[in-house]
């Protein structure tokens, strides 16, 4: 309950800030260029439908990268920290191409995926891929040799190494990386819908409206906004399950 | 019986390798216990992870029970530094991680064991939150769940305050009475080694070879610490420590 009231009174200040902000800008340059909150709330409410239809279509293409970006990088980035072999050979070639810009490729996505939403979602994938892949790879890296070495006097096999204690022992470095990954996927997402801007989702809606429907426009932001929000609890609460021990371990400090 | 033969292991590739242990030999028969004593950092893990079966010997030879040891073993438990405990399982998976790696592992041997060891009400707490003692005694739960015939410890006490450390000397003393494994102990506490080892091996600095070899066969007692055996036996090794 606490929490969701410092919601509300984070939300109430964002609010604020933003009608300032309005209201000053609006000021100077005697035009109506930002539109405050009120008026993209309102809008929000008359283009419930058109924003839902938007906010869906963008919606399932974050996720579905997001889950490409985990299926691939996560055993990937695992493997590459703890196998020496695996490392020596894919590191390199992972630390070329990952300063790479991806978005530098998203012309010639289009040419191999066609202008629909596997290109958008293969563009956001690619950039989530390594985010992911150097998360799980550190996460891996770092484990205490002394986890290793229990299970191992156990008796445990090398897949058993990585179920009983590799895997719980990154989860928790992982999720931080699907929650920066949030973030930096909707910006890449946002790029890509407007680089086409056919069929639906909220870049490109926001991109339509823009120039002289601004309120309209940042309706779709707020729509944006919300699809990050929703993702962010939803990590959140994936990680008190997954992660118990990490809770209750602050809990008893 | 445990056998070990001109151990000599080297860390490192073979062209620039460190010699952690040299040509040590020792034996130490069934149901009784020995401690390996030496500065910190001389070999004396290296020594204890040959027995687990966790790294192979450059040379030399390592044998329980007449058979050769080349991996980890069901009739060998090992305690870690700090308990090696999975921070993200409870204390009763901790305990009983055997079973969770192979099903064949009888369960009632390890709710025997954590009833025993008063852990029956914290089994389903995460380590977090244990006291330092309490995770100590989930570490022994775990290595007497699969019923060993060898118990290897290493430092298994280290950064306990005196009385908790004190306290779970007395019940590892007590556990070994009952259940008659070999123990083989690794410490740099020169009390512990008099209190819990029959025979002791002094180690030189790395790489770590037999410096001495010293008798304490009237320990098995808890008031073992107030007898002149035990004030001579820390004496002796003191001086060997120091020479």
């Amino acid at each position: 309950m606490k929490r969701v009231l410092t919601y509300v009174v984070s939300i109430c200040v964002l609010l604020f800030l933003w009608e300032m902000a309005s209201v000053a800008v609006n000021a100077i340059n005697h035009a109506a260029l930002l539109p405050g909150p009120f008026n993209a709330l309102s809008q929000v409410v008359k283009n419930a439908n058109t924003l839902q239809r938007n906010f869906w279509a963008s919606a399932w293409r974050l996720i579905l990268a997001i889950l490409i970006a985990l299926a691939a990088g996560v055993p990937l980035g695992l493997v590459v920290g703890r196998e020496p072999v695996f490392d020596r050979y894919l590191s390199p070639i992972i630390y070329i191409t990952y300063p790479i810009p991806q978005v530098a490729l998203i012309l010639f996505l289009f040419v191999v995926f066609g202008i629909g939403s596997a290109t958008k979602v293969a563009m956001v994938a690619l950039v989530l891929f390594y985010q992911i892949l150097v998360s799980a790879r550190g996460a891996a890296k770092n484990i205490p040799e002394e986890h290793i070495i229990s299970v191992r006097a156990a008796g445990a096999s090398r897949w058993q190494i990585y179920w009983h204690v590799v895997i719980p022992a990154s989860l928790p470095d992982i999720l931080t990386s699907v929650r920066v990954s949030i973030g930096l996927g909707i910006a890449f997402l946002y790029i890509a819908e407007t680089n086409a801007a056919l069929g639906n989702g909220l870049g490109g809606y926001i991109n339509k409206h823009m120039l002289f429907q601004r309120d309209r426009a940042f309706a779709g932001i707020i729509a944006l906004a919300l699809l990050g929000l929703i993702l962010y609890l939803a990590v959140d609460g994936l990680e008190r399950i997954l992660c118990r021990w990490k809770y209750v371990a602050r809990r008893s400090r | 019986m445990i056998e070990v033969r001109s151990l000599t292991i080297d860390y490192g590739t073979p062209s620039a390798a460190v010699r952690a242990v040299e040509t040590v030999d020792f034996t130490l028969e069934q149901g009784k216990s020995l401690a390996l004593i030496g500065p910190s950092g001389c070999g004396k893990t290296t020594i204890l992870f040959a027995l687990a079966g966790l790294l192979t010997p450059t040379a030399g030879r390592v044998t329980i029970d007449d058979t050769p040891v080349t991996g980890p073993r069901r009739d060998v438990a090992l305690i870690l530094q700090n308990a090696g405990l999975l921070p993200w399982k409870t204390v009763w998976q901790n305990a009983n991680l055997s079973l969770l790696l192979s099903h064949d592992y009888p369960r009632r041997t390890a709710d025997a064991v954590l009833d025993e060891l008063g852990l029956e009400e914290v089994k389903d707490r995460f380590p977090a939150e244990l006291s330092e003692g309490m995770k100590r005694r989930v570490g022994i739960a775990r290595a007497l769940s699969t019923s060993p015939t060898v118990m290897l410890m290493d430092e298994p006490l280290a950064s306990l305050d005196t009385l908790t450390r004190e306290r779970i000397q007395d019940l590892f003393l007590m556990l070994w009475e009952e259940h008659r494994f070999s123990l083989v102990i690794v410490t740099h506490d020169i009390a512990e080694a008099a209190f819990l080892g029959q025979k002791i091996i002094v180690l030189t600095p790395r790489p770590a070879r037999v410096k001495a070899r010293i008798d304490n066969p009237k320990l098995g007692s808890l008031e073992y610490r107030q007898t002149p055996e035990f004030a001579r036996t820390v004496r002796l090794l003191r001086e060997e420590l120091e020479r």
